[in-house]
């Protein structure tokens, strides 16, 4: 497959020459800087998205909150285009460090259970989009990106009323009434973020921006059909990591709503067991992430030469550099 | 003649205060000491209220925060952000668990948490805005985060103000060039449907400037040894070595422990349960 098989835009006279073809002397794997490029685009624009929706005022019907949650769209676009894995990397900081730090409302732990989250659905919902002018895998990997995103937390938060770590008992709120509100927010939010906000411009703007915004970074569009670079691995080992770090974002949101009202809750919950009981539960997150981390590593080193094997159709330089690259680098 | 500025609360004045507060301007205590000490100032604050249950003690440090905003000299558009986020917060819940049955002891059980939860906030605004961006990544890369991160909080602060800047003029730029809708609709929906497009169509023009600039910056920042210096112990060395804790931090830090011990020891004279 060459790279004459798209059309080269010619609106940009400092293209330069374009990099990372797949026959044999190029490679489908991004260099170090490309990498850098896609988590810094993908973080300032995901950043000035949410910069943008605070200036929007939230509508909330009661418990039920019916505002744009997130501009999932720009994240999408930059996954499509470009790596789901670096663009997923990036997004979820820009809104941390964009809003959340500079707006002073920082909040810790929820923080990472938040990153976790949003990483996990970028990077999923992104790989879903092989082909960036097939509007079908477009929507489905907007309102995928949605749903993991808010299940997980939903699921978070469900989770907190069925233990009653949180302050359900001056909230008359059975669970089966949470469920219901829960239920009912996600499908507000898959209607309001997944497609006002994420499918529809996103079915417009992913195969406008297709072979144009490329060559400004120095890259080459992507074809379909050739493999994706940095796309999650279609393995066991993935789903089990996935699984972990699911697990690892459940913790940190626990912990937190632990820590606020464990007292409340059971008086001798914390005399009983003491603080270490708070120490334990850190430790088996660490844990956790840690097993989760490594098994990606390890579910992406498996995968790769099957997708290099592949993309290299028998030619002899098959590129071995890709692992130890991404290791550097990160 | 000179056009008087009644709309305090415009776009631009927001844009300003959002440099002001990236950059630090406004001075204060915290700005002039070495941002690791902030950083762990920070972690004393934002940990210590989460180990009681004890309203004296709460209170004890939601003046604590007070006192720091203060000493930090937090910006008005931050600090009203967080005023009316608190007290919406509090009205939302107190209306729902009143939805729901509830009474006024409700709302002290909502006390402990509003205090604990302004507490933190207080003394994360009062750090991360006195911190600019140099120094944050500084900090964070010498407490040996990845530097991804500590490259992407110094970034994203400096470019933050100029694609704000940017957006808006494309914002506007679009606006003026479109007809406004020819009735209003029902509510105005015509209108805000309109608003809605232009503002997502104004996504593209900036995706394709911020690729732009994106490289350029790592061009430049890779010419220079971006990856390969920040991993270089002897770079990283020269790199950090004006961070240096003085007397100030000592204090500041020992006042603010003492502060902390303080709020613990009047809470266990006088305990104050719900």
């Amino acid at each position: 497959m060459s790279t004459q098989s798209t059309q080269r835009p010619a609106e940009d006279a400092r293209r330069g020459t374009l990099r990372g073809a797949v026959d044999g002397m190029r490679r489908t794997e991004l260099s170090t800087s490309q990498k850098l490029m896609i988590f810094v685009l993908s973080m300032s624009l995901f950043g000035l998205s949410n910069i943008i929706l605070e200036i929007i005022p939230d509508v909330s019907l009661g418990p039920i909150d019916i505002s744009v949650s997130n501009m999932i769209f720009v994240p999408l676009a930059m996954a499509a285009l470009f790596s789901p894995f670096w663009a997923a990397l990036g997004a979820p900081l820009g809104e941390i460090v964009f809003t959340d730090l500079l707006m002073g409302d920082f909040s810790g732990l929820a923080e990472v259970e938040g990153y976790l989250q949003m990483f996990l659905a970028i990077y999923i919902g992104g790989s879903l989009v092989r082909n960036p002018r097939n509007r079908i895998q477009i929507i489905l990997g907007a309102i995928a990106i949605i749903l993991i995103d808010k299940v997980l937390s939903a699921v978070v938060d469900l989770g907190k009323v069925w233990v009653g770590v949180e302050d359900a008992e001056y909230v008359e709120g059975l669970p089966e009434s949470m469920l219901a509100i829960e239920v009912i927010g996600l499908g507000a939010d898959v209607l309001m973020s997944g497609i006002l906000l994420g499918a529809i411009p996103a079915i417009w703007l992913i195969p406008a921006l297709h072979g144009k915004i490329e060559p400004l970074m120095g890259m080459r569009p992507r074809v379909p059909g050739e493999p994706i670079p940095d796309s999650a691995p279609r393995t066991p080992l993935f789903v089990g990591v996935v699984l972990l770090l699911s697990v690892a974002s459940f913790g940190f949101a626990f912990l937190e709503a632990f820590d606020l009202s464990a007292g409340s809750f059971e008086p001798d919950f914390i005399d009983r067991f003491g603080n270490g009981f708070l120490l334990l539960a850190v430790a088996a997150i660490a844990v956790v992430m840690i097993v989760a981390i490594i098994l990606f590593r390890f579910s992406r080193t498996a995968v790769d030469p099957a997708a290099d094997g592949t993309a290299d159709h028998g030619t002899a330089a098959a590129p071995t550099a890709t692992d130890t690259d991404v290791d550097t680098s990160r | 003649m000179a056009r008087k500025t009644h709309d305090v609360l415009s776009v631009e004045w927001v844009r300003l205060e959002l440099l002001r507060t990236a950059y630090s301007t406004r001075g204060g205590l915290f700005s002039r000491m070495d941002p690791r000490m902030v950083l762990a100032w920070y972690v004393l604050l934002a940990l210590a209220p989460w180990f009681t249950h004890n309203l004296t003690v709460l209170i004890g440090m939601f003046l604590l925060g007070v006192i720091s905003v203060a000493l930090a000299r937090v910006g008005p558009l931050v600090l009203g952000l967080f005023v009316f986020g608190v007290g919406a917060d509090v009205i939302g819940l107190f209306v729902a668990s009143f939805l729901f049955g509830g009474d006024l002891t409700t709302l002290i059980a909502l006390a402990e948490l509003n205090l604990k939860l302004g507490a933190v906030s207080m003394a994360s605004m009062a750090a991360f805005v006195s911190l600019d961006p140099e120094k944050l990544s500084d900090a964070l890369l010498s407490l040996r985060a990845p530097e991804l991160l500590a490259f992407g909080v110094s970034y994203g602060y400096r470019m933050l103000p100029i694609l704000v800047d940017e957006y808006v003029t494309v914002f506007e730029g679009q606006r003026l060039r479109h007809a406004p809708p020819p009735t209003r609709g029902l509510l105005g929906w015509r209108v805000i449907l309109t608003w809605c497009v232009l503002a997502v169509t104004a996504f593209y023009p900036i995706m394709l400037n911020t690729a732009k600039n994106v490289r350029t910056t790592v061009e430049a920042l890779e010419t220079r040894g971006f990856t390969y210096g920040t991993n270089n112990p002897a770079g990283r060395a020269l790199r950090l070595a004006y961070l240096k804790v003085t007397a100030l931090d000592v204090a500041v830090l020992a006042a603010s422990a003492l502060a902390v011990v303080g709020a613990y020891w009047l809470g266990a004279q006088f305990p104050l349960h719900r």
